[in-house]
């Protein structure tokens, strides 16, 4: 048992095992796919924003090297009407007007006298500048300005070639953000003359920086030289704050600084920064003309929030998926497990059941022929079981010369009806033990398990006395089929009272009947299991069924009729289950005696004056059977007593009547039956008299039947087909 | 079936000779008047020579006894064949009558 235990709970572990390791399978190989999958995702959508960022800052710079093209090339085309009328300072600032004239992109413009070069002015410097839609023409040669002095006067002289100025704020031209390109001019001898410059307004680059749309919130910014801010979504910034003071209000001040650097290293490159816990990826290029740098900040959300989210709802679904898979193993496992529970409670009931059985089957005598040294009765009986148990029951015995035996089926199945079974047969064999009446016995039986009924099981009963010297068979039904009586090739149900069953009323009334068994006749008793046994289609065996078979084998040895009528069930049945216990009890009379037993006959008319006829009978009787005197005058009183009820009581005085004197001779017995066709008349319902009494109180009458009991071992009236019956037994 | 019946000495004597069965009974019991009429006279039945009693018997067996005793007289019953005597013990008549 424990090894068994042990092998399941093996099982039930390696089950269980088996099941986790083809989740994690699963599972592991989902996730390495997404993965995968959402690697290569990722790795195409850096690369495709890193190209879309790069393409964006080319095309932006192109567009901003695109104007300061154009800026310088209006200040080229100008070189030599400069250096030509260098002497003449009226043409110089005329060339000054046309330029801002002709170029909507240039604001203002000066040609600055190198000091010294012009004899007559020793600072020269025209300025034609746009104010709204008109043109102004003032001087920069101004005690407190001091051009000379000035970076886009000084750097291109130094560098001797165009110079971009740092971005500046043109306080006098409006408050705009401004840049100016200077160029060095010589005159025709090398001398250096005149710095030639364009105002350039640098509104257009916030534009072009603000056009940036690669992702929605996605921004340009653009520094200078000198890493100022020149263009940001953040006006507020413009040439206020340097990328090196931002980078200080950054979480992650160093990559700012960092990216600031490289920036103005003028290198081209892409960095992540961090602010606020949010992630922004940053794509940098250099405006290569102006030494300016610009970079594109895009949110980590708007490149890789989709992938992600994706990427989020894939694992979402693989976890519920696995916890899903996870839920399926452990309720298949669960009720791999219920389902073994469930089998082994149905094995333990089915051991109870055997129990059940056991009790049952060992309660039941099962020796057959169970009285081989008699002949004068023969008896087979078989219980089958169902497989639920019901609780059938027979048994039987011998005692005086008498066969004691009884059916019975108790409502109910299983254990409690094997129990109550067991108590029934025991009632059955204390009870019977000392008493000869059926009645009595089931009514002491139904008494006793009335009483203690808590169940509330009944037990339908039939028992029956058969007095094995004479046939004579006494029985009482409590509820209990009625058996059949089998005579000559005729099976037909015992009249019997039905009654009620045993153990439902304590004060139940049970009626006896008997009848008698002739030589060869006999009894089958069955159980409901018989004839309520079922076919696959629900249909019963039935009554008519078991009284043709049963009428077919009565010739038959018991053993024989039993088998035959089980077969004929089974024939019925087919493969449907046995629903209920199936009971059978044959009996079969025969007094061995019976072949040398003579009969003689006395018949007499009412008519007092024919009795002593009864003598000249018995003397006839004494003779054949070898009694001796006084036994024959015994049986003569006896018989005279008999005769004489019936001529005095049975038939109304004057009326004719006859009586019937029946003897039969046996070497052990003598049987007398004294029959009469007069008004019913039970001489042994007579009080008897009481011989006790003295002279004055003891009646006249009475003594006749009290003789006949004194002298008879047996006395038995029967009133049938309107007949008088007494029968008398004198064992010998 | 006979009944003799004799007085003598003031003392009564009777003999039932026979089979006094039911049929006999009847014409026995008009035979024993004379006993009744004498009942406060001591009786002596002499039955050894009765071969057969039946309950019919018994009973005028017990009317004579009856008659007896309510007279004051008895009654002696002699010469009992077994058998008789069984169904006389059978009955408890012996202890109804005294038995020689």
């Amino acid at each position: 048992m424990n090894n068994k235990k042990q092998e399941q709970s093996d099982a039930k572990r390696a089950a269980a095992w088996q099941g986790l390791a083809l989740v994690l399978v699963a599972a592991l190989t989902l996730e390495a796919t997404s993965l995968i999958q959402y690697y290569f995702s990722r790795k195409g959508i850096e690369e495709e924003t890193l190209a879309l960022a790069q393409s964006e800052l080319e095309s932006t710079g192109l567009r901003i090297t695109g104007v300061m093209d154009q800026v310088e090339t209006v200040l080229q085309n100008n070189v030599w009407t400069v250096r030509e009328c260098l002497t003449r300072p009226d043409s110089l600032k005329a060339t000054a007007i046309r330029v801002v004239e002709d170029n909507p992109v240039i604001i203002g413009s000066t040609v600055a006298m190198v000091p010294g070069y012009l004899r007559r002015y020793p600072l020269y410097a025209p300025y034609a500048v746009r104010e709204a839609d008109t043109l102004r023409v003032t001087s920069l040669a101004t005690a407190d300005y001091d051009y000379p002095s000035q970076p886009w006067f000084t750097k291109p002289i130094e560098s001797d070639e165009g110079y971009w100025s740092e971005p500046y704020w043109d306080e006098g031209g409006g408050n705009v953000l401004m840049t100016t390109f200077s160029l060095p001019i010589r005159d025709k001898k090398g001398r250096l003359a005149a710095v030639l410059t364009a105002d350039v307004s640098l509104d257009w680059m916030s534009e072009i920086i603000g056009d940036i749309d690669v992702y929605p919130h996605a921004y340009g910014v653009m520094l200078s030289r000198e890493g100022q801010i020149m263009a940001s979504p953040a006006e507020t910034l413009v040439m206020q704050t340097s990328m090196r003071e931002i980078a200080t209000r950054f979480d992650d001040s160093v990559s700012v600084s960092d990216l600031a650097r490289s920036m103005q290293d003028g290198q081209t490159g892409s960095t992540s920064i961090h602010n606020k816990k949010k992630v922004s990826h940053v794509f940098y290029a250099p405006v290569k003309r102006a030494g300016w740098s610009m970079c594109i900040v895009v949110p980590h959300e708007e490149i890789y929030g989709n992938i992600e989210r994706i990427g989020k709802i894939v694992l979402l679904l693989q976890v519920l998926g696995i916890l899903m898979i996870i839920l399926i193993i452990t309720a298949t496992v669960l009720s791999q497990m219920h389902m073994r529970e469930i089998a082994d409670r149905k094995n333990r009931i089915e051991n109870e059941l055997q129990v059940a059985r056991g009790i049952q089957m060992a309660m039941i005598p099962k020796i057959f022929p169970p009285y081989p040294e008699r002949g004068d009765i023969d008896m087979f009986a078989s219980l089958t079981p169902a497989k639920e148990v019901g609780g059938d029951l027979y048994d039987f015995y011998i005692r005086d010369d008498k066969l004691f035996f009884c059916i019975g089926d108790v409502s109910g199945k299983g254990v409690p009806a094997s129990l109550v079974m067991a108590v029934t047969r025991s009632l059955f064999r204390t009870v019977s033990g000392h008493e000869n009446s059926p009645q009595r016995i089931v009514s002491t039986m139904n008494s006793s398990m009335s009483e203690s009924n808590e169940t509330s099981m009944f037990v339908t009963l039939f028992v029956g006395v058969l007095d094995l010297l004479n046939g004579h068979l006494r029985y009482c039904n409590a509820g209990h089929n009625a058996p059949l009586l089998l005579s000559g090739d005729t099976a037909v149900p015992l009249e019997v009272a039905s009654n009620i069953a045993l153990g439902i009323l304590p004060d139940q009334s049970f009626c006896e009947q008997e009848t008698d068994l002739k030589y060869g006749e006999g009894l089958f008793l069955y159980t409901d299991g018989l004839t309520e046994a079922e076919n696959e289609s629900h249909q019963l065996f039935g009554e008519s069924r078991m009284m043709r078979e049963a009428a077919r084998n009565t010739g038959l040895p018991v053993r024989e009729q039993v088998e035959r009528m089980q077969a004929r069930i089974s024939e019925h049945v087919g493969s449907a289950p046995q629903s209920d216990d199936l009971t059978m009890l044959v009996i079969k009379y025969m007094n061995t005696k019976e072949p040398d037993a003579a009969e003689r006959h006395l018949i007499l008319h009412n008519d007092i004056q024919q009795i002593p006829q009864l003598a000249s009978f018995i003397e006839q009787i004494a003779d054949e059977s070898g009694i001796d005197q006084s036994l024959a005058m015994s049986l003569n009183l006896a018989l005279e007593e008999a005769v004489t009820n019936v001529i005095c009581y049975a038939y109304p005085e004057g009326s004719d009547g006859l009586v019937d004197i029946e003897a039969i001779i046996r070497h052990d017995r003598l049987d007398f039956i004294v029959s009469d066709s007069g008004t019913p008349f039970d001489p042994t319902e007579v009080a008897q008299a009481d011989v006790s009494l003295d002279v004055n109180e003891r009646p006249i009458g009475g003594l006749g039947v009290f003789l006949i009991r004194n002298i008879m071992n047996e006395v038995r009236y029967e009133r049938k087909d309107g007949k008088n019956i007494l029968y008398m037994t004198k064992k010998l | 079936m006979d009944v003799n019946i004799i007085e003598n000495e003031g003392k009564m004597s009777a003999r039932f000779i026979g089979r006094l069965d039911t049929a006999a009974a009847l014409e026995v019991s008009k035979a024993i008047q004379p006993l009744l009429d004498n009942a406060g006279k001591p009786l002596e039945i002499d039955c050894s020579e009765m071969s057969y009693i039946s309950s019919s018997g018994l009973r005028i067996f017990l009317t004579i006894r009856k008659a007896a005793a309510a007279a004051g007289g008895k009654v002696i019953i002699k010469g009992m064949n077994p058998d008789i005597r069984q169904i006389f013990m059978m009955t408890g008549f012996l202890n109804l009558f005294e038995v020689e």
